[in-house]
């Protein structure tokens, strides 16, 4: 098992778009993914899921991988919250 | 605005539902104009299938296997949608259909469902309401605006699963050249029913400025919405009217009411064909002065229409949409300058006025918000000016989009010239920002007001001091001035947005401009309204601004008068006591100008009226 900790770096939070793109980058890896948000913990390769996080500018998420390929997922995972989904700060 | 009317399914003599059922007639909002006359096809897309007790063991299996095919095709009707939707309608809404369509085939809804379907041995059409609305209610509660609107994505997925389920006649089963009554649907299945031919669509919900409603607009699809129990009332298959101007539906129209109808079709038909004839020519008065006629639109989907009808420019682009439509308020500002972009680009080589942000304050504040009398609240200026991220990231697009074209800037409900200043000042340090980050800007950007608010009419010699242009906006003009709300049925009669107390307000506004050197343009409802134009025209204004569909039966009164009668006609009607007498006098006047619009417009009132609903 893999945890890593991010925060949301772009202004609009995690809309639409960076859901879309999570679930996407989380559906090419075989580890379960989870995103825990105070306390509430959700499956990441849920765009409904990533969605009812509410995760906006500044949230700080704990990620959880496990699986075979999970530190590869992390470390994909970790550079998309990096990049603030390639959107505005 | 159609280009060529719908053709209509033939009506027999006798209505479809036996010629005993009584006429009745329901009145809405007509958002999206024209005429048509057909059969009803119920596009019931909410209901909920009745329990029918706890499946069979044995049906379990069969029961997944239907809510796999249901999101299967769920799933590729989105996806379809969403290639329709590039091309007809970009990029942004693209997106919208595209992730919708990983939420049908989401993971976790799938296994809840499934869950429900082998545990609780409930149908797939009664399990999918009950999983989405626990994440519904998550999304509802939560602070971020964005996510409560996204809760309407949840809707639409769960009305598309439930359509499949149900075995409900999809869209593609809808016969052509039928007329679509609903509760409401949603701006994609408006395009595929467009797709299939339909006459029309009357709604129960919606108003003139929902997204459903431009959309109508756009691809010329005569609609009626805000219907209250329209839907409840039918079966489907009844004879209906549906005039999108007066905003009624007649279901089990008498054969004499159809006949009215058809008669009224055939002269919006050979009024289009006569409009034809009108659009290339030059908004000019019979003695040589020119009246700008420029647009109004809100989504870049529009601009084809500014060729169609050959408007000078765009005297008012809304930008609240591109806020709204992507449910929250964080549109980026590459996604801004972007549309701004192509919008400029679109209009060159005339010019485009665009309006900042002018939302109501219950649209942005994270929590339910409200204020005992939002219109006299926080709106418009006042909320730009307590929101500088949103200011700034829309300055900052609005300028780096000055450099591809001719851009100005409109900012709404202003009521102090101070505001203005902190405006401008914004905007240049946003301009040095841009600057030195190496965006091209244009060396100058207008930079104007709204006045519709009467203090800013009175007062608007230190108003046009300070600004570069003035844009009058009758609606909220005339709510302030009148102390009307519009949308209050009790006091709706006393909107007049020609009272003689508007029209002096927009007097001293045109005189300001002149004595100031700089532009005015009128660009509320009035402009779009040709019973007002010579009026207009006689009150000095030479800058319109309307929805392009309209130009050229403005532009038809525009040809039809010498100025010195229009000034002569002016100064009648701003010294009338009452408004009927004022009626009275622009009737004549037109009827002597033979103004076409007043046949097709004005001529057919509807038949017996037995609407229950408001």
């Amino acid at each position: 098992m893999v945890t890593r900790e991010v925060r949301v770096l772009n202004r609009a939070g995690l809309h639409t778009r960076p859901a879309a793109m999570i679930v996407r980058v989380a559906s090419k890896f075989d580890a379960e993914f989870f995103i825990e948000k105070d306390g509430y913990q959700i499956n990441g390769k849920s765009i409904i899921g990533v969605m009812t996080l509410a995760a906006e500018q500044g949230a700080a998420l704990q990620l959880t991988f496990e699986g075979t390929d999970e530190e590869a997922a992390a470390e994909a995972m970790v550079g998309l919250f990096d990049e603030g989904f390639g959107e505005a700060r | 605005m159609p280009g060529t009317p719908p053709r209509p399914s033939p009506v027999t003599e006798a209505p479809a539902e036996g010629s005993g059922r009584p006429e009745r007639v329901f009145t809405g909002i007509g958002v999206s104009p024209g005429v048509a006359i057909g059969s009803i096809y119920r596009f019931a897309t909410e209901q909920l299938i009745e329990s029918r007790g706890p499946l069979a063991s044995d049906a379990v299996p069969r029961e997944v296997a239907r809510f796999d095919q249901a999101v299967l095709t769920a799933e590729q009707d989105l996806l379809g949608i969403a290639s329709i939707a590039r091309e007809k309608l970009g990029e942004e809404s693209a997106s919208i259909f595209e992730a919708q369509a990983l939420m049908v085939r989401d993971e976790s809804l799938y296994d809840q469902v499934v869950a429900c379907i082998q545990e609780d041995r409930v149908r797939a059409a009664e399990a999918v309401p009950v999983v989405l609305a626990v994440q519904r209610r998550r999304m509802e509660a939560s602070p971020s605006l964005y996510l409560r609107e996204r809760a309407g994505d949840l809707l639409d997925i769960q009305q598309r699963l439930l359509r499949h389920l149900n075995r409900r006649k999809l869209i593609g089963e809808i016969q052509p050249h039928t007329l679509i009554v609903a509760q409401s649907v949603t701006a994609a299945d408006l395009m595929v029913l467009h797709r299939r031919k339909v006459l029309g669509c009357a709604l129960d919900f919606g108003g003139a400025t929902s997204h459903v409603a431009i959309i109508a607009r756009s691809l010329g699809l005569p609609a009626v919405m805000g219907l209250g129990d329209l839907s409840a009332a039918v079966q489907g298959g009844e004879t209906l009217i549906l005039d999108g101007f007066e905003g009624t539906v007649i279901v089990h129209p008498t054969p004499e009411t159809v006949q009215r109808y058809e008669h009224r079709q055939r002269r919006y038909r050979r009024l289009l064909e006569d409009q034809k004839r009108l659009i290339p020519l030059p908004p000019e008065t019979l003695d040589g002065h020119t009246v700008h006629l420029r647009a109004n639109l809100e989504l870049e989907e529009e601009l084809p229409l500014l060729h169609q009808y050959n408007a000078q420019g765009i005297g008012l682009y809304r930008t609240e949409i591109q806020f709204m439509m992507r449910g929250h308020l964080d549109p980026t500002e590459e996604q801004l300058y972007q549309t701004y972009r192509r919008v400029v680009e679109g209009a060159a080589p005339h010019e485009v006025t665009f309006r900042l942000l002018d939302l109501g304050g219950d649209k942005l504040m994270p929590m339910p918000h409200r204020e005992a009398n939002p219109f006299l609240g926080w709106r418009g200026v006042r909320i730009l000016l307590d929101r500088p991220d949103l200011l700034a990231l829309q300055l900052r697009a609005l300028l780096r989009a000055s450099a591809h074209g001719r851009l100005r800037i409109l900012v709404p409900m202003v009521t102090q010239v101070a505001e203005v200043d902190r405006i401008r000042a914004v905007a240049r340090l946003v301009r040095t920002e841009l600057q030195e980050d190496g965006h091209p800007v244009a060396p100058q950007v207008p930079l104007g007001i709204m006045v519709e608010v009467p203090a800013v009419a009175l007062m608007i010699d230190h108003f046009a001091r300070a600004v570069d242009f003035l844009a009058i906006g009758t609606n909220d003009l005339t709510q302030y001035a009148l102390a009307v709300d519009r949308g209050n049925d009790l006091v709706a009669g006393l909107f007049e947005d020609m009272h003689p107390a508007v029209l002096h307000l927009i007097v001293r506004t045109v005189d300001a401009g002149r004595r100031h050197a700089i532009p005015v343009s009128l660009c509320g409802q009035l402009a779009s309204n040709p019973r007002a134009t010579a009026v207009l025209v006689g009150l000095g204004l030479r800058e319109l601004s309307a929805p392009p569909s309209y130009h050229p039966e403005i532009k038809r009164v525009i040809r039809s008068l010498n100025l010195p009668e229009a000034e002569a006609l002016a100064q009648q009607v701003l010294v009338t006591e009452d408004t009927e007498t004022m009626h009275e006098i622009l009737d004549t006047w037109l009827d002597e100008h033979a103004c076409g619009f007043r046949q097709i417009f004005e001529a057919q009132a509807p038949g017996p009226t037995s609407s229950p609903s408001a």
